[in-house]
């Protein structure tokens, strides 16, 4: 049946070929491209200022026959994402900013708007898929192309924003999507599907790209080793993550990893043994169940602790307090505070949590 | 397509199109060249300034070409600025003038310059009342806009007119949304400087026109040529010009055929929506109804005039909404906002502009998408 559907557009391949897919099907579609940043933001980066990326969707949506337009997120972009990722670096922790992209901006503003225009449902090119599930609930998928699969990006939506989504991609490859690209005529350009490429021109850090936007003071401090002797100085925690080994004073084995930040002392703790990043377990917060309720018992499922890294058998516990007590099968390198967890059956999402108090350190 | 934003540009007339095709062929001279190539540019150039002049009631000479309304704006209010004796630093603004008069204003304010910004009634006129407090002897310039782009409210330029006149400032209208809409005479209306467009009565994009009367001390913005009394140097857009006198020629013969049936159209089409949607109201309309008679500024009590604009579009009908899509700002019509109307009624409203090519069927089947759109936004509000 034809639908009346809101597809945004980035100007990339996947989402050109998600229009075309959708216009082929006899949808309705209303084309539209987030403006995110200002021109003059924009640092060189060319892609999320929107000027090219608003052009080229424009012709692909010329090209497919519907309208096209530009909703200006600018202000809500920073205040939603931007300024909630500084917070989380200044706290020495890592963000996952296209997470909240994706929950409060794509499935939160523009889904909205959509609303607004009588337009029920919100396409993307996503590499994910949906299904009906239990009880008429919507069911995540990972994308069929498990190394273009972005349902970690997309964990954080409620059943009711993924009731009013649409992934047309999500059931191709990549190289599938190209071909269709070709066949529709529609340019084979790549758009960024992380933090640094959409927001940071390359080469540049997204985190001191924010703390230059809120003209935020960087926290310097002492860098030490495990046995707390002082090894340098860096001259803001912000540009530092859990597992780091780039930009690190060299010490007496040539390998170090950042194991710890602390925000109070603006002390950087690194390591020489790659056991002392490892982590057991952690606790997630905020979590974002996709089943009626958090699981009664402890439930067996897998993990991701970052975006593309392998998910990870474990075992996850509900706290009193809405929290997950996630305890892992085996180590795992690198547990981040600030990162989404998220939380899989199979290819199918249960939800995501955000890290808060990883236990490092300890081997297991 | 049922096109209904006139005010935001409208289709080249045939008559103007293949007025031009010869200056975009044969005639390709500069019209400062002294060869005979040259020569026959100029005389296209001189006689679309003869055209232009005659639609305002102006003197060929007073008529400086530039590429379009909002240079004319620029020119008029920051040459005219920049020439003022030093004892003159004040300009006096509307409130709902266009951005191309609001931003070098701005501009002349952050450079020092005294500007204040007259507010406006609830029906969009000039509130004449505060004129007496912004007469002073220091202002070298008042710009007032014939008539509003959003509403169509036409203002009392006559009388700032006189009240600039009497403390020696000079006085500039921006007409570019009046001209072919309303029969105009610079000399009745006493202004020193007026500014119009091509492109809004059926010419080129490209071309626009700012009226200086001869006694007007001004400055040019970009030098490099004796081009245009050297107030806008530049090899002049031939083909542009030429189109814009013939459209400035076919506007005033058709003034009063034209105005007289559009004004027809858009009642019948604001009196239909009015009757068959609720919550409707003409925005600038007031008791008098001073407008443009080609006009309608709607606003549609608790819906999104976005969501209309964009819900009318994809049936094929092109209206406008004075803002644009933007999640944050909302920054709805500063023009409604100046009539004291909440951000969130400004936001509801749409404005429709008809014109030469509109036709009765038009305006029935308007009215029908107009009814459509809003009850499917009522259904789908949540």
């Amino acid at each position: 049946m034809s639908e009346r559907i809101a597809i945004a557009m980035s100007g990339g391949v996947d989402s050109s070929v998600a229009a075309a897919l959708l216009k082929q099907a006899g949808h309705t579609l209303i084309g539209v491209t987030l403006k995110l940043q200002e021109c003059h933001d924009a640092h060189g980066s060319r892609s999320c200022c929107g000027v090219d990326g608003i052009s080229r969707a424009r012709e692909v949506a010329g090209k497919l026959g519907f309208p096209h337009y530009v909703l200006d997120c600018v202000k809500d972009f920073e205040a939603m994402v931007l300024l909630p990722a500084w917070q989380e670096y200044a706290r020495g922790h890592t963000p996952s900013p296209c997470l909240l992209c994706n929950e409060r901006v794509k499935f939160g503003l523009l889904l909205d708007w959509a609303g607004r225009l009588g337009v029920p449902r919100v396409a993307t090119g996503h590499y994910a898929r949906l299904e009906e599930g239990e009880a008429g609930r919507p069911a995540l998928l990972r994308g069929r192309d498990t190394s273009k699969d972005q349902s970690y990006f997309l964990a954080g939506l409620s059943a009711a924003q993924l009731r009013r989504a649409i992934f047309p991609v999500g059931h191709l490859r990549k190289p599938e999507v190209r071909e269709l690209a070709k066949q529709h005529g529609l340019p084979s350009a790549e758009t960024p599907e992380s933090q640094d490429a959409c927001l940071v021109a390359p080469g540049e850090s997204f985190a001191e790209m924010l703390r230059q936007r809120f003209e935020a003071t960087a926290r310097p401090g002492h860098i030490v080793d495990e046995t707390g002797q002082v090894v340098g100085k860096h001259e803001g925690i912000h540009v530092f993550t859990i597992g780091q080994r780039k930009g690190l004073p060299a010490g007496a084995t040539a390998r170090r990893w950042v194991k710890e930040i602390s925000p109070q002392s603006g002390q950087v703790t690194v390591t020489s043994d790659p056991g002392e990043i490892l982590g057991a377990g952690f606790v997630a917060k905020d979590v974002n169940w996709l089943g009626d309720s958090l699981p009664a018992e402890p439930l067996a499922c897998s993990v991701q602790v970052r975006y593309r890294s392998a998910s990870e058998a474990a075992t996850v516990t509900a706290q009193a307090d809405g929290n997950l007590a996630v305890t892992l099968a085996k180590p795992v390198k690198a547990i981040t505070s600030g990162q989404a967890a998220v939380f899989y059956d199979g290819d199918r999402v249960l939800g995501r949590g955000w890290i808060a108090a990883p236990a490092t350190g300890s081997r297991g | 397509m049922l096109y209904a934003d006139y005010n935001a540009t409208t289709p080249l007339d045939p008559e103007v199109r293949a007025a031009m095709a010869d200056a975009l062929g044969a005639s390709f001279g500069n019209p400062s060249s002294i060869h005979s190539a040259g020569q026959e540019a100029r005389r296209l150039v001189e006689r679309a300034r003869a055209q232009v002049a005659g639609l305002i009631g102006a003197e060929p000479d007073e008529i400086i070409f530039t590429s379009g309304g909002t240079e004319a704006d620029n020119l008029a209010v920051l040459g005219v600025a920049s020439a003022a004796p030093s004892g003159r630093r004040g300009v006096v603004a509307s409130a709902i003038e266009h951005r191309a008069v609001l931003d070098p204003c701005a501009h002349l304010q952050s450079r020092g310059y005294k500007v204040t910004f007259l507010g406006v009634d609830a029906q969009g006129r000039l509130d004449l009342r505060a004129l007496p407090a912004a007469t002073a002897p220091d202002v070298a310039l008042f710009s007032v806009m014939l008539a509003n782009n959003d509403t169509g409210t036409i203002q009392p330029v006559a009388e700032i007119a006189n009240a600039a006149t009497a403390c020696g400032a000079w006085m500039h209208t921006d007409a570019v949304q009046a001209a072919g809409k309303l029969a105009i005479d610079v000399k009745k209306l006493g202004v020193s400087l007026l500014s119009f467009s091509s492109h809004k009565i059926h010419g080129p994009k490209g071309a626009g026109a700012l009226y200086v009367r001869r006694s007007v001390r001004m400055a040019p913005l970009v030098r490099g040529g004796r081009q245009e009394r050297e107030l806008r140097p530049g090899t002049e857009n031939v083909p542009a010009i030429v189109g814009f006198g013939k459209a400035c020629e076919l506007a005033r013969a058709r003034l009063e055929s034209d105005t007289r049936r559009v004004a027809g159209l858009r009642d019948l089409f604001e009196s239909q929506v009015l009757a068959c949607v609720v919550g409707t109201r003409v925005n600038g309309r007031g008791e008098q109804d001073l407008r443009l008679p080609n006009t309608s500024n709607i606003a549609f009590a608790g819906l999104d005039g976005e969501a209309i604009t964009i819900n009318l579009d994809m049936l094929g009908m092109a209206v406008s909404t004075g803002a644009a899509c933007s999640t944050a700002d909302h920054t709805p019509s500063h023009v409604l906002v100046a009539m004291g109307q909440s951000e969130a009624e400004a936001r509801s409203s749409v404005r429709f502009s008809f014109g030469r090519d509109t036709t009765e069927g038009e305006i029935a089947r308007a009215i029908e998408l107009v009814v459509q759109v809003a009850n499917l936004l009522r259904e789908a509000r949540p």
